[in-house]
Formats: structure tokens, sequence, C-alpha cells
């Protein structure tokens, strides 16, 4: 009996102390990721947009990571709450449904969800979500530009791209699909060959699909492989062509066969979630598209880009960016 | 035409490191040992193999640094499949899953990197230009250009057929996995066999796994040796253990491994297409069993799967 009256003086006790904590504006910011730090890929771009958070506001904030172990899932939830975060961003593949339990549980909680659209009983959970078409679309215009211009060293006359998928999921269908129409609106006659690899972290398999594609005729391969596209850019590089990364900046990976790459800013759509939270924009259970136009997706053009295409072919792809933002170019979405 | 030689020249490439295992996991399937460690000895030789490469600026390191690291596995393998009397497929699995751990766990703390580490200062191993057929217009491509382990693991493929059914140590090693206490009894040590057939096993996947990190790419990421263990392991049931038969088979793999994903230009799912290797391999089973079954007298079986 005295055991129970003390966990419920403790309860309240820690109600009362996240009530006080919630009147004012959120001080406690928790990451959660499914995955781990160090992939110098999506999730360190969200890491990224929580120290900025962290330097910017003077706030507290927490990192939890997974590492891809579905035991962690719950955890990592249970211990944001415990430590108290007021705000709550998390990349939930693989335990949507976890996150929705803990959002009817705590509907006073702030959830941000990353990259998929979750929405719980009580459409507690706000979802960022970035639209891959958009960015995929623009790597497709770069493709299809470099493979029309036989005046970059090394392409052929034949209109043909390729893309190298990891495996066959939507994700990285919508990918290809928004890499196809932005080729297309080039010349409607260049044609995508596409291969899926089969695996997520087999670079030789990446590079044996990427010869293949080479040994088309594609004079650039678009990789959305994770680690089997590493391979994607060593096979560009050997055979002296160009390949187009994808999430981060890999254009320095292979100087000189790297185009550019398909990046998702993860932080940046971290950190204007943040600021619409202080600014009390911020709507609880709605779902964000960040595409071109809000900066979530984009290309990375730098000096190795430069070093390969012309300030006119950039000009060009600046343009047509600036159209895409401006709803001038209607990309559609993959089902 | 460009595809075709493209496809052949993948099942070359595709072939070598299931050739390198297999030829290696052949010798310990001769002394009925049930070696399953050859893809965790392929992982930690192709991250020796980079991580040698890296430090020195020298392939010719690399290609050591890589083998020493298969060699490391076996000798872990050694000491308690044999001396330990473990059991060999437990040892097996705890090796495999201490390659995938620990080449992780190394590659984010010696390059702070996770998933794949990629640096021009990893020196990959040199192709080599066969003189006068390299002029030869489709001949020239397909023969000529391969990294040198290539040409070095057909060459091997031959001389293990004959060291194993040609020599003195071959016969020995033949007859510790029949019945090791009669070789015992003849006064030679089975155990020093056992671990002479698990030292090679060893020696020959990191050179697989050497030929994966800096022969077909010269990278490493993680787990990249992605199952080919296993295969050369299905590769060597198959053929029981001929060394020629484990040449034809890793061809015929490397092939469809590469057919796989030609034939995604076609209508073919992508699903279906990445089931073509393994189909094949189970076709190929089927008339290599058929056509063995009348001479059964090859006293090989011994190996219980």
């Amino acid at each position: 009996m005295k055991r129970s009256i003390f966990i419920l003086t403790l309860l309240v006790g820690l109600l009362a102390f996240s009530m006080v904590a919630m009147a004012a504006t959120p001080q406690r910011v928790a990451y959660i990721i499914n995955g781990g730090l160090g992939d110098q890929s999506f999730y360190d771009s969200g890491q990224a947009g929580i120290e900025k958070i962290e330097e910017e506001y003077g706030i507290k904030t927490t990192t939890i990571e997974c590492n891809f172990d579905p035991a962690k899932y719950q955890q990592s939830l249970q211990s944001a709450i415990q430590w108290n975060a007021d705000v709550i961003f998390v990349i939930s593949y693989g335990f949507e449904d976890l996150l929705k339990q803990y959002a009817d549980m705590y509907p006073d909680k702030i959830f941000v969800n990353i990259d998929t659209v979750v929405t719980n009983s009580q459409e507690t959970i706000t979802s960022i979500d970035f639209i891959e078409e958009e960015g995929a679309f623009m790597s497709g215009i770069v493709a299809g530009i470099v493979t029309k211009n036989t005046s970059i060293p090394g392409v052929n006359a034949k209109k043909v791209i390729g893309a190298v998928g990891g495996d066959e999921d939507p994700v990285v269908n919508a990918f290809i699909y928004g890499y196809e129409q932005g080729a297309k609106y080039i010349d409607p006659e260049i044609e995508v060959k596409t291969i899926y690899a089969g695996t997520w972290t087999d670079p030789v398999k990446g590079k044996q699909a990427a010869n293949q594609l080479y040994s088309q005729g594609a004079d650039i391969v678009f990789q959305i492989a994770s680690l089997t596209g590493a391979g994607v850019l060593e096979a560009a590089a050997e055979n002296d062509l160009y390949a187009i990364g994808v999430d981060s900046n890999q254009n320095g990976i292979q100087p000189g066969h790297v185009v550019t790459s398909d990046l998702k800013n993860v932080g940046d759509a971290i950190y204007n979630v943040y600021q619409t939270i202080v600014e009390g924009s911020f709507k609880q259970g709605e779902v964000l598209r960040y595409g071109l136009a809000e900066g979530g997706v984009g290309l990375a053009i730098d000096e190795h880009t430069r070093a390969i295409l012309s300030q006119e072919i950039l000009d060009r792809v600046n343009k047509i960016r600036e159209e895409v933002m401006a709803g001038k170019i209607e990309i559609k979405s993959y089902e | 035409m460009k595809l075709l030689i493209e496809l052949i020249r993948s099942t070359m490439l595709a072939a070598t490191p299931i050739l390198l295992a297999s030829l290696g996991g052949t010798y310990t399937y001769y002394a009925n040992i049930f070696n399953i460690a050859m893809e965790g000895m392929m992982l930690i030789g192709a991250f020796f193999a980079v991580l040698g490469s890296y430090l020195s600026g020298s392939w010719l390191i690399g290609l050591l640094a890589g083998v020493g690291g298969g060699l490391l596995a076996a000798l872990i393998f050694v000491f308690f499949a044999v001396y330990m009397k473990t059991d060999e497929f437990v040892t097996g699995i705890a090796l495999n899953m201490f390659a995938l751990g620990g080449t992780t766990y190394l590659l984010r703390q010696i390059f702070s990197v996770k998933g794949a580490f990629t640096s021009s200062k990893i020196i990959g191993i040199p192709s080599w230009e066969i003189p006068i057929i390299d002029q030869i217009p489709v001949l020239g491509k397909l023969l000529s250009g391969y990294p040198f382990i290539v040409y070095l693991a057909l060459l091997l493929a031959i001389l293990v057929e004959i060291h194993i059914y040609k020599t003195k140590f071959g016969l020995r090693l033949r007859a510790t996995g029949e019945d090791d206490q009669t070789v015992d009894s003849v006064g030679i040590n089975s155990d020093q066999i056992k671990s002479i057939s698990i030292i090679l096993s060893g020696v020959l996947s990191g050179l697989g796994g050497v030929f994966l990190s800096l022969g077909y790419v010269t990278l490493f990421a993680e787990n990249m040796s992605n199952g080919r263990g296993w295969i050369a392991l299905a590769v060597i049931i198959l053929t029981r253990g001929r060394p020629l038969g484990l040449l034809m088979m890793s061809l015929l793999f490397g092939f469809f491994d590469g057919l796989g994903l030609t034939l995604q230009g076609t209508m073919i799912p992508s699903q279906i297409t990445q089931m073509v290797p393994y189909l094949a391999t189970l076709v190929a089973l089927y008339f290599y069993s058929k056509e063995k079954r009348p001479k059964e007298e090859k006293p090989n079986e011994s190996l219980a799967v």
C-alpha cells in the first residue's frame, strides 16, 4: 500500500513537472532514429538540424539511435518520454505502430515523424514528407542534358540514361518515376534503363549493374542504392562516364565523374519545423511536404559539377528548377 | 554486342571470388570439416586488404594483409574446432558473426565512417593486359584486362585439382576425411592435416576477399562479401569438391548472376530475375546428381549436410 502511494506521488510529481515544462517554449528536443548516426547522409543530416536548434535556441537536445534493432524501438520512445522531451523528432521506419500508440498516450507531446506519413487516431503526429519525385526530376533533367550533349567527353550519340535501384520499393520507384519525367522533359525520346540490384549493401553488384548500363549506351547512371551505389560511382569512374549520387553530396567521391547528387535536407526540415513551433504557427497533425520549393530536396551543385558542366548548362538547370518551384512544371507523384 | 562482352566479362569477375572461396573450402570438405566460415574469412580478407592498401599505398601490401586476415580467421577456427574440439558448425557461425561485427567495428573506429569506405588512397590490384591478345578486337576485350587475381584463380583451380588428387598431401587429406583415427594409427597426425586444410581455406577465402575489395571494386563496405561465401559452400557441395567442377559451377553462377540483371531490361519483374542465379544452381544440381548417380563408388559423401 505504502509502495503504491509512493508511486502515485511520484507520478503526480512527474506530471506536474512536465506541465511546467510544457508551459514554456519547448526546452527539450529528442531525435529518435531507427538506424545509426555516421551514415554521412540521411541520419547525419537530421542530426545537423538538431545541433543547429541546440546552438541557436540554447535548449537541451538528445539523440537516441536504435541501430536497426527492433528491440530498441519501444525503449527509444519510452526513454524520450522519460527524458521529458517536449518535441520528439522521429524517423520511425519499422515502428510506425509503436509511434501511433505513444502519440495517443501522450497527446501533449509534439511528435514529428520524418520521411513517411504516420497518422494516429488522435491525429497528433505531424509528418515531414519529402517529395522524392521533385529531386529526382532535377536529376533526370541533368542526366537528360548530359546524354544529349556529345561535347561532354565520353558522351555517345545514343539517348540512353540509366538508374540503379537497391530494390524495388515505393521510395525507389518514386525516385525513378521522377527521374524519368525529368529526362523526358528534356527529350521525350530519351530511354531510361533501370536495374534493381536486389541488395542495398553490395557495391560489387552495383558496379556490375552499372557496367551493364554503360555497355548498353548509357552515359550517366543515377544510383538510389545506398552502399550498393558506391559501386555504381566507381563504375562511372572506370568507364570514364558519369553518375549521379543520392541523399548526401557524393560529388567528391569520384571527382570528375559524379555530376551532381540528389539531396534530402532532413536537417533543414527539422530546423524549420522547430522554428514554427517556437513562433506558434505550428499545427499538430499536419503533413508537411518538403519539395524543391521548401528546400527539402535539391541538387548538390559544387566545383565538381562545374568541372563537368558548363555555366550555360547550369543556368538551364537552374531555370527549370525555378519553373518547378513556381509550379509551372507539373511533376506527377508516384502512387 | 557490347552488352554480350560486358556479360562475359562480368561472368569472369563475379565467378572469381566464389571460385577462390570454394577452392579454399574444398580442402576442408575433403578433410571432412564442416566449414561454413568462408563468408567470414572472405569479409575479414576484404577488410584487411583495404586497410593494408590504404595505409601502405601499395596493393601488394594490401593483398598480403588481406590474405593474412583470412589466415588469422583460419587460425581462430583451427584453435577452436581442431584443438578445443568445439562444434564446427557453431564455430563457423561464431566466426561469421565475429567477422561482420568486427570489420564493421574496425571500419568505424579506424576510418570513422559507417557503411562504405572509399578513398583515392586505396590502391587497387592492377589489371593485366595480355600482350598481343589485347590487340585482337573482340577476343582481347574478353580475355584481357582483368585484375590479375582472375587469372591466378583459374590457375589455382588446376593446381588445387593436382594438389588434392595427385600428391601425397592430397591422399592424406582425403584419408583424413574418410577416417581420421585410421590416419592417426599409421602415424600421420590427422589434426595437423585438418589444420592445414583450414588454413588453406582461410588463405584462399581471404584472397577472394582481396579480389572483392581491391579487384572488382576498390572500397570496403559493411558485409560486402554478401553471401558469396555461402554460395561457395553450395558450389562445393554441388560438385562434391572437384576443383574443376568448382570452376565450371562458379562460372555458371557468375554468368547467371549477370544475366539476372540483364533480364530486367525485358518485361520480367526484377523479383523474378533476381532468382535466376539460384534457380540455375538448382537446375544444375539436378543434372549433376542425375549424371553422378550411377557411378557412386567415389566415397566423398562423408560430409553430412
